[in-house]
Order: structure tokens, then C-alpha cells, then sequence
């Protein structure tokens, strides 16, 4: 149960100790990196609250769309066109919509529960 | 049991990752901040530049100045040389003229010509005939500028422009002051060529001797001539 929260400590302890830094211009492509991250991750949480959870669909999700947002934004400032804004878009209304989701199944079963 | 460490494990691999790109993107966000300081110390470095490559042009400025400037310079310089030449030209003038006038003391080589009475003859009942004229001091004088006498002394006093010599009984006066035979006719020139003109055939040392007057001709490696006096 801990074993999470260990790893989101040693990850944040890490991210904090890197020193090395990376050009202005791919601080894009990190921010829509976390914005991926993020979702896959209360996707993930949905899923596993609507029991549908699925660890291979999770992890690969949380890497691919990581590297998907990734790319799209390179390939939007390679094009000259501001593609990362369609992976912020995508990525927000989805999380909105996974935050909801989560919202309303807690609300749920905390009403069930009294 | 199993499976459920195992989703844990890579749960906790998930959030690995998700804590270390937040961090690091706070990081770096953070570092963006710093950077924003930078752009003001861009702007400032720029102004710096920009009055850098003023003051570059000013001195670019100055530098053509300063070289139209030096090249005026040594137009001047050219001119002040000619300038020194002429002035050289006319101090050099000005002291052959002195040394004609007899206002200087001169040194260097010339001659010098001995005039003397003739030996005592009783055949010859006149005796005017055998001494020393002014006539005579005259031809060698002459005879001596002419071939570029620079300054002339009879008897050690020096002959000037405007110098007389006048036969006053027994002696001759120069310039006022009496002088008895013999005159000791000094002058500085090339030794070789007032000699040669002095004794050229039927020539001055002819004639004299021939009116029965000792001529001795000497040349000398250096006289010095004193300047007139009151002059």
C-alpha cells in the first residue's frame, strides 16, 4: 500500500535533484508529457473503480500517451503548427471528464454506504 | 496476493515517473523564473552592446580624425622642413655675407703673400721704382677675390666691402690705419687655386717683380682672421 507513496516520493526527490536542464523550448513538450501522465493516471483510477481496471492497458497507456503527447509536440513545432495545444486540449477535457467520473462514483458509494 | 504486489510494484513504478516529471518540471519551471531575470539582464546587456558599438563608432570617429589630423601633421612637417632648408639656405648665405663683411672670425686654409720693398739698386737714380705701391697691394687683392678669396687682411686687418686703401707717403693706410712695408697680404680660399692665379704666367707675381718688389708666396693649412673691429 505504501509502495506507491515511496515511489512518488524517490520520483519527486529525483525530479528535484536532476541538474541538468533542458532548453526552454522542450519545457513544452514536458508540461504536456505531466498533462498525459496525469490523465492516464486517474483514467487509471476510474477504471479501477468501475472495476475495468486493466494493468497492461494502464501501463501501456501511461507510457504511450506520454510519448504520444510528446512527439505530437515536436511534431507541431517542427510543422510550425501549435499541435501540442490539441494534446492540452485533449488530454484536460479527458481528465476533466475522468475527475468527474471519479467524483460521482465516490459520491456514489459514499451515499450508498450511509 | 501475488498479483496484487505485482500491480503494486508497478504502480509505484507509475508513480515514479508521474513524481519525477512533476518535479522536474517545477524544477525547471523555476529555473524559467531565473531565466526571466536574465532576459532583464538580457535587456541590460543589450544596452550595454548598444553603447558599446556608439562608443566604437565615436572611436572610429576620432581614429579618422586623428589620422586627417597626422596627415596634416606631416604636411606641415614637410613644409616646415623646406622651410628649414630655405632657412638653412639663408643662414648659410648669411654667414659667407658676414664673413665678406668682416664681422666674423674666419678659420681655414689660404695663402699668404708677403710684399717687400725691392733690394736697394745704385743703378736705379728713382726710387719709386723698387718699392711697394698701393697700386701693387691692389692687383693682389683684386687677384684674390677674383679667384674666390673668402676674406682678406693686410698686416693681420681685415679687408671689408666698403675698405679703401690710400698711398700715404712711405706707408699705405687701410681704412684709416697706417701700415708700413712689409704688407703680409692674408687670405682663406683653396690654397691650390689663389697660388696657381697668383702665379700664372705674366701674371700678378710677374708684373710685381718685374717692378723690382720681393714676392713670396705661401700657403698655409689653416689661418685664422679676426673680425673688423667696430663693425
Amino acid at each position: 500500500m505504501w509502495l506507491p507513496v515511496l515511489g512518488l516520493i524517490i520520483g519527486v526527490l529525483l525530479g528535484f535533484l536532476t541538474d541538468f536542464s533542458i532548453p526552454v523550448e522542450y519545457s513544452d513538450y514536458l508540461s504536456i508529457a505531466i498533462l498525459a501522465a496525469l490523465d492516464t493516471l486517474f483514467g487509471g483510477i476510474r477504471a479501477h473503480l468501475q472495476n475495468i481496471y486493466d494493468e497492461k492497458v494502464f501501463v501501456s497507456g501511461f507510457f504511450f500517451n506520454i510519448l504520444l503527447a510528446a512527439s505530437l509536440a515536436f511534431l507541431g513545432v517542427h510543422l510550425g503548427v501549435d499541435l501540442y495545444l490539441a494534446a492540452v486540449f485533449a488530454f484536460g477535457v479527458r481528465l476533466f471528464q475522468n475527475i468527474a467520473v471519479i467524483r460521482r462514483i465516490l459520491i456514489t458509494k459514499w451515499s450508498a454506504k450511509e | 496476493m501475488k498479483k496484487k504486489k505485482g500491480s503494486y510494484v508497478i504502480l509505484s513504478l507509475v508513480c515514479l515517473v508521474l513524481g519525477f516529471l512533476v518535479a522536474f518540471s517545477y524544477h525547471l519551471t523555476q529555473k524559467t523564473d531565473n531565466r526571466e531575470i536574465s532576459n532583464r539582464q538580457w535587456e541590460r546587456d543589450m544596452d550595454l552592446r548598444n553603447e558599446l558599438i556608439a562608443q566604437e563608432e565615436r572611436n572610429r570617429e576620432l581614429q579618422k580624425e586623428l589620422n586627417n589630423k597626422q596627415e596634416k601633421v606631416v604636411e606641415i612637417e614637410e613644409q616646415l622642413s623646406q622651410e628649414e632648408q630655405v632657412f638653412f639656405n639663408l643662414a648659410e648665405d648669411a654667414e659667407r655675407y658676414r664673413i665678406f663683411l668682416g664681422k666674423v672670425k674666419v678659420k681655414g686654409p689660404g695663402v699668404t703673400v708677403t710684399l717687400r720693398d725691392g733690394q736697394y739698386n745704385p743703378n736705379e737714380t728713382n726710387i719709386n721704382n723698387y718699392i711697394v705701391h698701393e697700386h701693387h697691394v691692389f692687383s693682389v687683392i683684386n687677384e684674390l677675390y677674383i679667384s674666390g678669396a673668402a676674406a682678406i687682411a693686410v698686416n693681420g686687418q681685415r679687408l671689408s666691402h666698403n675698405s679703401y686703401i690710400v698711398c700715404n707717403g712711405p706707408v699705405i693706410e687701410v681704412d684709416g690705419y697706417p701700415h708700413p712695408a712689409p704688407f703680409e697680404i692674408t687670405a682663406i680660399g683653396d690654397p691650390e687655386v689663389l697660388s696657381s692665379a697668383l702665379d700664372l704666367i705674366g701674371g700678378v707675381k710677374d708684373r710685381l717683380v718685374n717692378e723690382n718688389i720681393d714676392f713670396k708666396l705661401e700657403k698655409k693649412q689653416e689661418i685664422v682672421l679676426d673680425p673688423l673691429l667696430g663693425t
